[in-house]
């Protein structure tokens, strides 16, 4: 520190000497640009989330199968749930102990919900959440669940991993982290996640923007 | 005589240790035991372990000061400008929460920063030695107030900017933050003022 200001030698001389100097802080700013113009999607994403999104929104992603459970004790695969009426899927990740943002969540798919009993659109789209705690949330918790939040079957379904051993690989495909809060709690990034019936990826909307999700759902049921 | 000398060897040898102490501590969160720590808090993370990772390179540095090496860096960076805009760089990339959750998850990312931030520090210590205090300003004038900005965002949004960690985790790294960025403003206030005082 007590150098700051007496600048060395080699720093006094000027002209041609600079051109070194020059050229290379040049090079520094422009490769310094270039990583973060790369690094945010040019300048659009400066979190995780912001990137996922843009990802999924240029190059739908295709889900890969996974066992599931529901709340009658029943399983299916993921594939199979999904294909089976040719409906658009709006999908969220919960876990059913949650009192933050899942309960925000869950809100959200209410209204949607109603929205779809309204308008009619039960052939068109469907809600589905599912839960990345299975060790937690048994048949029991997922039809607890479902009585809390007034799940209409036509409408919304609720399904777990059959298996733990899963867990990881779902949160990878959608993109959702999990991390562990204070109370035995987890936090995680929460979104509307529209999947079409053959199990591509193609949007993830704001849990707050359900309109903008059904519009969405709706233009790719079509 | 003999005794100033012994006494100069032996503060080079404090320096150089403590340089070597802070690289090694801020190394040592990225592996295990010690990656528990920066993997569960953001604070660890970006308020502990990226400072003491530019704190290791900026003393990495001065315990270089006359070497070849320096002497060598110096004529790509005369008045220092090569190294505060290099810096800068580094700096602005690592405040992206992206990148933050990025070393969390990828091997290579953490890989990255270490080595990126660490050579950010040696650049700036390198660049403060060397460069006309207006200079400095270019660079303090940046990063002080984007360190308190982005301070005072993180304790005040509602929004989770990394995926990697928990709210409550962004609003503590935030006052740090903020706390850091006055800290090194007034640091290098006291660096620039004191010896102008002596001078008179």
């Amino acid at each position: 520190m007590a150098k700051i200001s007496n600048p060395d030698p080699a720093s006094t001389g000027s002209g041609a000497g600079l051109f070194l100097t020059f050229g290379a802080s040049l090079a520094a700013l422009l490769i310094g640009l270039v990583v973060i113009f790369a690094a945010t999607d040019k300048g659009h994403a400066f979190t995780t989330e912001a990137l996922r999104r843009g990802e999924v929104e240029r190059q739908p992603q295709v889900i890969p199968d996974f066992a599931l459970q529901n709340g009658a004790g029943g399983s299916s695969a993921l594939r199979q749930l999904l294909a089976g009426d040719k409906k658009i899927w709006i999908v969220d990740f919960v876990y059913t102990r949650c009192q933050t943002v899942c309960t925000s969540l869950g809100s959200s798919f209410q209204q949607l919900q109603l929205q779809i009993q309204q308008r009619g659109l039960q052939g068109r789209v469907g809600l589905l959440s599912v839960s990345f705690d299975p060790v937690n949330d048994d048949a029991q918790a997922l039809r607890d669940y479902a009585t809390r939040m007034r799940l209409d079957p036509q409408v919304w379904r609720i399904v777990t991993l059959a298996s733990v051993q899963d867990r990881r690989r779902l949160l990878d495909a959608f993109g959702i982290m999990v991390v562990p809060a204070p109370l035995g709690e987890f936090e995680h990034n929460a979104a509307l996640h529209v999947v079409t019936h053959d199990g591509r990826l193609v949007s993830i909307i704001d849990y707050q923007a359900q309109a903008l999700a059904l519009d969405t759902a709706l233009a790719w049921s079509q | 005589m003999i005794n100033l000398l012994k006494s100069a060897v032996l503060q080079r040898r404090a320096s150089n240790s403590f340089a070597l102490l802070v690289s090694a501590t801020a190394l040592a969160l990225s592996l295990p035991p010690l990656r528990a720590l920066i993997e569960q808090s953001m604070l660890w993370h970006m308020a502990i372990q990226m400072p003491l990772l530019v704190l290791g390179g900026w003393l990495a540095m001065r315990a270089l000061a006359g070497h070849r090496l320096a002497q060598r860096l110096a004529r790509w960076n005369r008045y220092g400008l090569t190294g505060l805009i290099a810096a800068q760089a580094i700096f602005a990339y690592w405040m992206l929460p992206l990148a933050i959750d990025r070393a969390i998850v990828l091997p290579l990312a953490d890989g990255q920063k270490l080595v990126s931030l660490f050579a950010c520090g040696a650049l700036l210590q390198h660049s403060f030695a060397r460069s006309p205090v207006a200079l400095q300003l270019f660079f303090v004038g940046y990063a002080v107030p984007m360190m308190i900005w982005l301070g005072f965002y993180f304790t005040s949004t509602d929004l989770r900017l990394c995926n990697a960690y928990s709210l409550e985790s962004q609003v503590r790294t935030g006052r740090l933050l903020v706390a850091w960025g006055l800290a090194l403003g007034a640091l290098w206030l006291w660096a620039v003022l004191r010896p102008a005082r002596s001078r008179h």
